[in-house]
């Protein structure tokens, strides 16, 4: 039982502050956000740091990492409210490399790790809300070829990326397949989202696809798991903020001819940001130090740690704008868009309801940490 | 960073559990495991059992006869014993009172008191708080003026009145601050004093509480005549000695394997009573599983940042107000899953073998009791409000 970081670890976590703090500041940001919500030369400089690479193993080109330096990375571009999808790439390498044939995490896991191809879960479907299982769209086989056909919503800068990975029903059954956007029958329509980031519809038509792993469910789930444990870890980062600025605002604002940070009601609001800052962060850490975990152990504790980071983010979001009174809602202040953002985090791969009903369907007898 | 414990801890847990198993007598956590009434006899036979073991003085470091255990360890320990329905070592001797005469007792008191206190024979008591004195500890009245009687020598003579002191009914001595001058701040002017609750002047007087128990006591001085030699430390240092003891209330002020305890006996008591399908119901219990792991988490942190020395974490009030919602919420939540069957108050029921008959079956007969004591949780030990006030300090400055 030990919650220290290597020193590696550390330096990990120093390289990617220093990058937010010198190469993404808040106008850079706001650019990035005017011109789509998505800038490839952002993602590049990522992918320089070898962030991209950070699941994929070292003999296709990554660094071979694990959940816990993943954490370390998201915690940082939290911290910066960074608009380029590095989670998706982490999902992408940890499922290409954990359920792919040979060849293709050779085709592919190299060009992700340098950067030259950005790959994103193409999951949602309209009306799936957050289950996994209803999936509409159909893959067919012909010879060796397989093609697909359907409709994926919001997928992350789904006019962007270069390839999807797309659930759809094979035989009956949920497989997961590699689709690229070049490829026949590939229609994207883009479009901003509320944080100032990018998704797109994104549809299919006899477009050819590359079978992943038949067993699509279960590569499906680990790759939500590992969304879920990296929107934990990032959310942890804009929360971290998000109480700093409110902090650091309370103590300058005057009202009454005082600070405003001097009133007990609004102290004590501080002290509950606090609580919920330091829960969310212990079940982040929690959430990625069982990422390994046996699938249904994983589940559980990723559920446990959702609910409890999406209780954390919205009291926090909420708060913040609260306590910062009028300027709190204006699109000029950076406390906005740090609200956005958890809310946008809230809602990536099931919501705050929506785990609560995980973690009740999934309890057992037992209870704490270990069990 | 590893959630695991290491196998040298793993198997320090094995070892407690099995001991624990083999030592803890069975009627007693029978009780615990169902919230019956524990006696005093109940408490000090498992006192002495750990004191034979050494154990008792479980936080204690090995020059004063303890087991010189660290932090992890000491977590580890409670758990076992929590887990296996030991009850709670009562802190006042071995947690509260010892860990200061260890650091500002003289060797005298040290060879007088800690014998006693690690072999659970003597019980003590604390006094603390006052009618007037509650969250707000330092304006507290009780006075101690020393003089010197021919024949005795020098003694304090002590005058005033302590408030809830927990269990005070068994107690055979008691530490207390008392105002010992009136100069300068109130924090300056108090002292840390031991007394021998036999003593003249010294009335105890039991107040029921609203579970119909009586687990506090008001305790009056009515010029008690306590030797100087009691004097712990030097005079009017007692607040800090007193802040002192309470730096040693880590972890252990969260109770959170207790809550885990607690929260296997509400799904139990939830199944039996057919609300652990109801899914309003589960989802509730399903929100205080998250809070218990969360909670058991923040207290892992704190334990390896004590362990490594890195990272320091001075989130004590999070711990308390944590811990203390979360014991309100298990015992609300156990009541409300009973239902009306919640509501008959029938006393002998919550002794252990009562054969009468409570409607809808005899774990009901504590649940509102238990709920009804849970809401001193929030309010002792500095209420929610003053943690929420100290932890708003660590932030805002």
């Amino acid at each position: 039982m030990d919650f220290d970081f290597s020193d590696d670890q550390e330096q990990l976590r120093d390289a990617v502050r220093k990058w937010v703090d010198k190469g993404y500041g808040f106008e850079r940001r706001r650019a990035i956000e005017k011109s789509g919500g998505f800038d490839r030369a952002a993602y590049g400089e990522l992918a320089g740091l070898g962030l991209a690479g950070l699941y994929i193993a070292e003999e296709h080109g990554g660094m071979g990492m694990g959940p816990v330096e993943g954490m370390v990375v998201m915690e940082e571009l939290g911290r910066g409210i960074v608009l380029e999808p590095l989670g998706q790439t982490l999902i992408a390498g940890g499922i290409l490399g954990g359920y792919a044939p040979e060849a293709v995490k050779a085709a592919w896991l190299p060009k992700i790790a340098a950067g030259e191809a950005l790959v994103v879960l193409a999951q949602q479907e309209r009306r799936a809300r957050y289950r996994l299982d209803p999936c509409a769209t159909q893959a067919v086989q012909s010879g060796n070829a397989w093609s697909i056909a359907g409709a994926k919503s919001i997928v992350p800068v789904g006019d962007r990326a270069d390839a999807f990975l797309v659930p759809a029903v094979a035989g009956g059954k949920i497989a997961l397949f590699l689709v690229e956007r070049q490829a026949a029958g590939v229609a994207t329509q883009g479009y901003g989202t509320q944080e100032g980031g990018r998704a797109a519809e994104v549809g299919f038509k006899s477009s050819p696809a590359t079978l992943v792993t038949p067993d699509g469910l279960t590569a499906l789930e680990h790759a939500v798991d590992i969304g879920i444990a990296a929107a934990c870890a990032e959310a942890v980062g804009v929360l971290d903020k998000t109480l700093a600025v409110t902090v650091e605002y309370m103590n300058t604002r005057k009202q009454f001819g005082v600070a405003i940070a001097t009133f007990q009601a609004l102290r004590h609001r501080v002290a509950d940001m606090k609580m919920q800052l330091e829960l969310a962060r212990s079940m982040s850490y929690y959430a990625s130090l069982k990422l390994n975990a046996p699938a249904d152990e994983r589940r559980r504790a990723i559920a446990r740690a959702k609910y409890q980071l999406g209780v954390a983010m919205r009291f926090i979001g909420q708060s913040s704008v609260q306590l910062h009174g009028g300027i709190g809602v204006t699109d000029e202040y950076i406390g906005s868009h740090y609200f956005k953002k958890l809310t946008q985090l809230e809602l990536a791969f099931g919501d705050t309801l929506h785990h609560l009903g995980e973690v009740s369907e999934r309890m057992q007898d037992t209870a704490g940490v270990f069990a | 960073m590893d959630l695991a414990f290491t196998p040298e801890e793993q198997k320090f847990r094995e070892e407690v559990r099995a001991w624990v198993r083999a030592n803890l007598p069975q009627d007693i956590s029978h009780k615990v495991h169902n919230a019956l009434r524990l006696t005093r006899d109940d408490m000090q036979r498992w006192a002495k059992i750990l004191g034979k073991k050494g154990w008792l003085g479980y936080g204690w470091p090995r020059q004063f006869g303890g087991p010189g255990w660290n932090a992890v360890q000491k977590h580890l320990f409670e758990e076992e014993c929590a887990l296996a329905g030991a009850p709670r070592v009562v802190p006042f001797g071995p947690v509260m009172v010892a860990p200061v005469i260890m650091t500002f007792g003289n060797a005298e008191q040290q060879q007088r008191f800690l014998p006693g206190i690690a072999s659970g024979e003597v019980w003590w008591s604390q006094g603390y708080s006052e009618p007037g004195a509650g969250s707000d500890l330092a304006s507290l009245k009780t006075r101690a003026e020393r003089k010197t009687i021919p024949g005795k020598g020098d003694v304090y003579i002590v005058n005033g009145q302590k408030a809830w002191t927990t269990l005070g009914q068994y107690g055979e001595w008691m530490f207390n601050l008392v105002r010992t001058s009136t100069e300068g701040k109130p924090q300056t002017g108090i002292s840390f004093l031991v007394l021998d609750m036999k003593s003249p002047g010294v009335t105890v007087r039991p107040v029921k509480l609203l579970d119909g128990e009586c687990e506090v006591n008001e305790v009056f001085f009515d010029n008690v005549e306590v030797p100087v030699e009691n004097l712990i430390g030097e005079e009017n240092k007692g607040w800090t000695y007193a802040k002192h003891l309470l730096s040693h209330e880590r972890t252990n002020i969260a109770d959170v394997n207790r809550a885990k305890r607690e929260l296997e006996r509400l799904k139990r008591i939830a199944k039996n009573e057919g609300v652990y399908d109801d899914r309003r119901f589960r989802d509730e219990i399903a929100k205080l599983e998250v809070d218990v792991v969360a909670l058991e988490m923040l207290v892992l942190r704190v334990l390896s940042a004590e362990k490594s020395g890195k990272n320091s974490l001075d989130i004590a009030g999070l711990l308390k107000i944590k811990g203390s919602e979360i014991q309100q919420r298990y015992s609300e939540l156990m009541m409300l899953a009973a239902g009306p069957y919640a509501l008959p108050y029938i006393h002998e029921a919550m002794d252990a073998g009562w054969q009468g008959d409570f409607p809808g079956g005899i774990a009901n007969a504590p649940l509102a009791s238990t709920y009804f004591n849970m809401r001193k949780t929030t309010i002792y030990g500095g209420s929610n409000e003053v943690q929420r006030t100290i932890v708003a300090q660590t932030v805002l400055g």
